[in-house]
């Protein structure tokens, strides 16, 4: 009995001290407030049919699948509010503290009096497991949590002055991309 | 001539004409006879046609779901890649 106790508890303290993926919570009423959100969370059920769908995208969709097939999970949420202040920066208190636990550390911060970007990456037995991003202005608030392991110099060359650059299979060339942002995803 | 004679002549018995009883034998012969079945072929092509109905919307579904799902994280890449090369942005520039 004494050995299934002791089993039991070095189980629950080493589930304790695993860095766990990265929640989002304390955000699910702020959709209500914002002019234009996005909401996706995406499992590697669906990162899989993602990347399959993809990959008839010529050279950037195959990037973009090779970037994918590494990832467990990706969850962004994403808030455009038409004034300042619907916010409070204790709204992210319940996920700085998840990044403040072990397995997770700062790589990037810039903080001013109005806006904070950070960038957070998540390591597990000495191997990059995941990241997190929180990027908050006065009229904006962004998270996004990544989950497996992902290229930042990749990553950051899928972005650019918000032009989208990924074409989408069955999209054609003279038709606007999705609005990415624009759209109210929920 | 009375009603009564009037009658009587109407529903006087007369005898069948020949070959009577075998026309009724034949007639309730051929009303008797089973319906014909449907033939197997038919059954063949309706099974065959639920299958590929079936099998079209599913793919179909699943096309569309992929689709969905190619686009979402194309989004959530553009939008995770936007933040951080911003944050980037600002901290090359503080360093600058």
């Amino acid at each position: 009995m004494r050995r299934i106790l002791w089993a039991v508890l070095i189980a629950a303290g080493t589930i304790a001290q695993l860095p766990a993926q990265l929640r989002i919570t304390g955000l699910d009423g702020l959709a209500s407030k914002a002019r234009e959100s996005v909401d996706i969370t995406l499992d590697p059920a669906m990162l899989q049919m993602a990347g399959a769908f993809l990959a008839g995208g010529g050279k950037d969709g195959n990037d973009v699948k090779s970037l994918l097939s590494s990832l467990k999970a990706i969850t962004v949420k994403s808030f455009e509010f038409k004034e300042t202040g619907q916010y409070r920066m204790e709204d992210l208190e319940p996920i700085r503290a998840q990044l403040r636990t072990p397995g997770w550390s700062k790589i990037i911060s810039s903080q001013s009096k109005e806006e904070i970007s950070e960038i957070y990456m998540r390591t597990d037995q000495g191997k990059v497991a995941g990241f997190a991003i929180i990027a908050a202005e006065p009229k904006e608030l962004t998270v996004v949590a990544i989950e497996g392991a992902i290229n930042l110099q990749d990553l950051s060359k899928l972005g650019g002055l918000g032009v989208p650059a990924i074409p989408v299979p069955g999209q054609s060339k003279d038709q606007p991309k999705d609005s990415g942002k624009k759209g109210k995803q929920e | 001539m009375n009603l009564e004679d009037e009658l009587k002549a109407a529903l006087r018995r007369e005898d069948p004409s020949s070959g009577f009883a075998q026309r009724v034998a034949e007639q309730a012969k051929f009303s008797a006879k089973p319906k014909r079945a449907m033939p197997r072929f038919v059954w063949a092509v309706a099974i065959a046609a639920i299958l590929v109905i079936g099998f079209t919307s599913t793919y179909e579904y699943r096309q569309m779901k992929a689709e969905r799902a190619g686009r979402d994280a194309v989004i959530a890449l553009r939008i995770a890649a936007d933040k951080l090369n911003i944050a980037r942005d600002k901290v090359s520039r503080r360093e600058n």
